[in-house]
């Protein structure tokens, strides 16, 4: 190599060592809340600490703020009502979106567009803007206080309606065609032959479900009271307030960390389909 | 596994509830926790005590956060037709509530056990009857109540030169004694002198407060139209806070939370603090170092509102519901409960009567500063209750934490309060002292 | 009985759906309509119908600190996140090990709820002893009270905002930058093009539609996630974090004023829409590209 080259490839070796080290020491920082967090709840946390905020761990690190949390918390009915939520928000979403988003990708019918556009239209229409006269519809229907009044607003989903029309556009016709030509029933087809091909589709839009909804917080609260009914981030707020007040913030991380902690594993232990989710439903 | 049976549990009772086969009257109870400490978990332990001693009613206690968060969450279950049979509510929300017609009177159900109201409220010290009495009926039973308090490091005083026994009295002497304990390094202060709260609630509370020590009367107790911000009272308060940050610098710039403020006095960077008397027993459970209580300094004279929650009746309760709710408001404002949660958290008990209980004696004796929110009362006066009581309080609060911040100087910050709060009565005032005959 | 209509079956395919939309979409815009239109005076006695709430909506300094505000809030998210998202996005598109490892790091708050978020955030900007004061102290930086402060607290819930979203617009950037051809880099790094080149005259053009969808996405966030606001600064200090959602919020339960909340609804709606028309046309000659 001529020493031209070399200086270049040198300088070129420097800059991206410099770059990485700029790119290490950028990741550091983002993580210093999380890292923090994690510290904090496994830590002896005193009140008034002057180090409350320090990264290093204690010699022993201890759960006693988790069992403290878990016992003074509600987290196992928080745990139930969340997952109640979102699967049962999920399982209905699955069916209206499979049954509208067949009739966007293979029908032809007159006002398509127009009922195109009216859910193209809700997609922007985000249910937080809508939380007042939400809450007077949903206790119009009886539904006020349970957990059923959370889950009704979000059974009908645009964006999975979308997201399904563009799944079965990428199925040929002819397996369809196929068991319709077997005897099949409309139902049954969609039920064995469409859904069974569609299933990537459909995991990426659980996931992000089941993430959203995991994480709702406005719209549970103002519709729900009873603590029997209260969702994980619902939950934590009103426990982290009282904990918050008092400045126990061992006890709060490790709160915030049993409502965080289910998605978080989830996300490091399958974060190729968390994210092939995420861009799946995006860019479609 | 603990996991498992917990969860099992919980879905036993979730799919167990609803049908509810039991003849016990349930009723909903929303109560706040407005200061720290494990109050909320004793609440709820009382609730079951109860629940355990009146097994023909069922009460099911839903914390709801601060006061201004379950004044929302009542509200809303009261729009939704399905009230709480009983609310823990600020004392001197109970005006507005009375305004807005969502709210029974206790009198009907005192005088159906042969008592009239005005003995029922005897019971309770006179302080608190100017919050729990509106247009001559009573619509809130007192059930906790403090006074704001000065705490201060006792230690941190003896080693400014400062007598722990004598906490400072007046406003020269406050300022004096700030002034020794603020420690600086260069730029940086390592110890106010002072630090008060800036969270919305308990900002407006001890401004009030201060307010009232310099004379001001802050709003009218008979007409829930008129609300005095712009008064020399209230500029003379605020000018002096505004000067214990700017001036005298004893005190931190900004709004501080009150999270943030008690980690200050614990780690000891905050030498003496306005804080509610329902704070003392998490205070001193947690503050390493000797620390004492004393009155609010005076400028004028001593006075300062009380503050605390009743127990209200929302309407639209079955009268079973009502009769059961009722049971419970006595039971929660018998001198021996009372006198225990009184204990507990340090707010003082309203019925006269838990001081006479040896127990409280006992306890009196030997934490003597559980005595000073007590002494404090003869000059207490009813916490200030107006129409849209909580933007009301929100109008100055917003200019005191602009002022606090160097944005508005105390002069502006009253004058801009005080029209945003009139804007805000206005619908109100139209209605009643502006509705004149044609 | 096969042989259905397609209009017949298209009906009762979209049927559920429809309705579901209806009840909790589009009836309530129409109630909050008629709520925005309907005037009550003072104890809620209906006074006819017109415009007053508007016109008191408009006549509130509140509502326009709020405009503003989520203005500043608005700017002050998407900017820097779709920038970060493309720098970062660019900076770690390689498959390796470290950069993969980064990649986690920056997308982990994307997972977190926003209510975990704020309380976190509640203790890394206490002043003092908080996690950014305390190692701003070791740098030798003076803190300050973010929260506490009409002038910071705005920036304070900008910066959590950032530190949530960030991540996720990376993610798409990601996705689009791996839809651009490498012959493209080979042919201009052949021409002479370096990196900077490179990055304005191919990836910014190309990935386009990708930012296009990720603004319409990064907007739509920055009217509805409110729930950081609520939990931490309650609108203040001084109303200085007050953006639109919570100014509906206070209006409607804080003030009982159901009117003016409602009319501040419709505006935000409008609002949106607005913004999705005018988006949805980028992101149709988009989708257009994708397919």
């Amino acid at each position: 190599m001529s020493p031209r080259g070399l200086t270049r490839a040198l300088r070129g070796r420097g800059a991206r060592l410099a770059a990485l080290a700029l790119l290490s020491g950028f990741a550091l920082a983002w993580s210093t809340p999380l890292l923090w967090m994690l510290n904090a709840s496994m830590r002896d946390m005193p009140f008034g600490a002057r180090d409350a905020a320090s990264l290093l761990p204690d010699f022993k690190p201890s759960l006693a703020h988790f069992s403290d949390a878990w016992t003074q918390g509600d987290f196992a009915q928080w745990y139930l009502n969340t997952l109640i939520v979102t699967l049962g928000i999920l399982a209905v979403q699955l069916v209206t979106i499979t049954l509208a988003g067949y009739a966007f990708a293979r029908l032809e019918f007159r006002g398509k567009t127009i009922v195109f556009y009216l859910f193209l239209l809700q997609l922007t229409l985000a249910a937080p803007i809508l939380i007042v006269p939400n809450t007077l519809m949903v206790v119009r229907l009886g539904l006020y206080d349970s957990l059923p009044g959370v889950m009704a607003p979000y059974f009908a989903s645009a964006f999975g309606v979308f997201l399904m029309r563009q799944t079965f556009k990428t199925i040929p016709r002819d397996f369809e065609e196929a068991a319709i030509l077997d005897g099949a029933s409309f139902l049954q087809m969609i039920r064995l032959v469409l859904v069974p091909l569609a299933r990537p589709g459909m995991i990426a839009f659980a996931i992000v479900s089941v993430t959203s909804h995991w994480n709702e917080f406005l719209w549970p609260l103002m519709v729900t009271d009873s603590p029997g009914k209260m969702v994980l981030t619902v939950g934590l707020t009103s426990f982290v307030r009282s904990a918050e007040q008092a400045a126990d913030w061992g006890l709060v991380a490790a709160a915030t960390l049993l409502v965080a902690g289910p998605l978080l594993l989830a996300f490091a232990l399958f974060q190729r389909q968390f994210v092939n989710s995420f861009l799946f439903t995006g860019i479609k | 596994m603990k996991l498992v049976r917990s969860m099992a549990a919980a879905a036993a009772i979730a799919i167990l509830s609803p049908s509810g086969a039991v003849a016990a009257t349930r009723i909903d109870f929303f109560f706040p926790v407005p200061v720290d400490g494990a109050l909320a978990k004793e609440m709820q332990s009382l609730v079951a005590r109860f629940n355990k001693e009146n097994p023909d009613i069922e009460v099911t206690a839903a914390y709801t956060g601060t006061y201004d968060e379950t004044d929302i969450k009542t509200r809303a279950a009261i729009k939704a037709g399905k009230p709480p049979a009983l609310s823990l509510m600020s004392a001197n929300f109970i005006t507005q509530y009375h305004i807005d017609d969502l709210v029974e009177p206790f009198d009907p159900l005192v005088e159906a056990d042969g008592k009239t109201p005005d003995a029922f409220m005897d019971q309770f010290w006179p302080a608190l009857h100017g919050n729990a009495r509106v247009d001559g009926k009573i619509y809130g039973v007192p059930f906790h109540n403090s006074t704001p308090l000065l705490y201060y490091n006792a230690e941190q005083f003896k080693e400014a030169g400062l007598d722990p026994d004598k906490p400072p009295a007046t406003w020269a002497e406050w300022v004096e004694a700030a002034r020794k304990l603020t420690k600086r390094d260069g730029d940086k202060t390592l110890r106010y002198g002072i630090m008060l709260p800036g969270t919305y609630d308990i900002l407006g509370w001890t401004v009030s407060a201060l307010i009232m020590s310099n004379g001001g009367q802050y709003y009218n107790p008979e007409y829930g139209g008129e609300i005095y911000y712009d008064t020399p009272s209230s500029l003379g308060a605020l000018t002096f806070v505004d000067d214990l940050v700017h001036k005298f610098k004893v005190m931190p710039e900004g709004t501080i939370q009150t999270p943030a403020m008690n980690n200050a006095f614990f780690g000891g960077q905050a030498a003496m603090i306005i804080s509610s008397t329902g704070s003392l027993s998490f205070i001193r459970q947690n503050m390493k170092t000797p620390f004492k209580v004393a009155f609010i300094p005076r400028n004028i004279r001593n006075a300062v509102p009380i503050g605390g929650a009743s127990l209200i009746l929302p309407k639209g309760n079955s009268e079973e519901r009502r009769q059961a709710a009722w049971k419970l408001v006595k039971w929660l404002t018998s001198p021996e409960i009372s006198g225990g949660w009184s204990r507990f958290t340090g707010y003082f008990a309203p019925p006269k009567a838990a001081y006479d209980l040896p127990e409280m004696k006992e306890f009196l004796d030997k934490n003597p500063d559980a005595k000073v929110a007590l002494a404090q009362l003869a000059y207490a006066r009813p916490w200030f209750a107006t129409y849209n009581t909580v933007a009301v309080r929100k109008a100055l609060e917003d200019e005191v934490q602009a002022m606090l911040s160097g944005k508005k100087t105390p002069a502006e910050a009253i004058k801009a309060a005080q029209a945003n709060a009139d804007a805000l009565l206005k619908g109100y005032v139209d209605a009643t002292a502006l509705s004149l005959p044609k | 009985m096969r042989r259905r209509s397609p209009a017949f079956l298209a009906a009762w395919l979209l049927a559920p759906s429809l309705f579901l939309l209806f009840l909790f979409t589009y009836v309530p815009i129409l109630q909050a309509l008629m709520q925005a239109v309907t005037l009550e005076g003072f104890g809620g006695k209906f006074t006819g119908y017109g415009l007053g709430n508007f016109h008191k909506l408009f006549a509130d300094a509140g509502f326009w600190k709020a405009v503003s505000n989520n203005a500043v809030y608005g700017i002050g998210t998407v900017a820097p996140s779709i920038a970060l998202a493309v720098v970062l996005g660019v900076a770690l598109q390689e498959a390796t090990r470290l950069n993969a490892v980064i990649r986690t790091v920056i997308v982990f708050p994307v997972v977190l709820p926003l209510v975990a978020v704020a309380t976190l955030f509640a203790f890394v900007l206490m002043p003092g002893v908080g996690l950014l004061d305390y190692h701003l102290a070791e740098l030798g930086i003076a803190g300050a009270n973010w929260l506490g402060s009409p002038d910071t607290a705005l920036y304070a819930i900008i910066g959590l905002s950032i530190w949530k979203n960030a991540g996720y617009y990376m993610l798409f950037v990601l996705a689009g930058l791996a839809g651009i051809a490498p012959e493209l880099h080979e042919a201009a790094k052949l021409d002479g093009a370096g990196a900077l080149t490179r990055f304005r005259r191919i990836t910014l053009p190309l990935l386009k539609p990708t930012l296009a969808f990720v603004l319409v996405i990064a907007l739509i966030n920055v009217v509805t996630q409110v729930d950081h606001v609520i939990v931490l600064t309650g609108g203040g200090p001084s109303d200085s974090t007050n953006i639109l959602l919570n100014y509906i919020f206070q209006a409607a339960h804080q003030q009982g004023d159901t009117g003016r909340a409602a009319a501040a609804t419709i505006v935000s709606v409008a609002g949106l829409l607005a913004l999705s028309v005018a988006s949805l046309r980028t992101l149709k000659s988009g989708m257009h590209y994708e397919s």
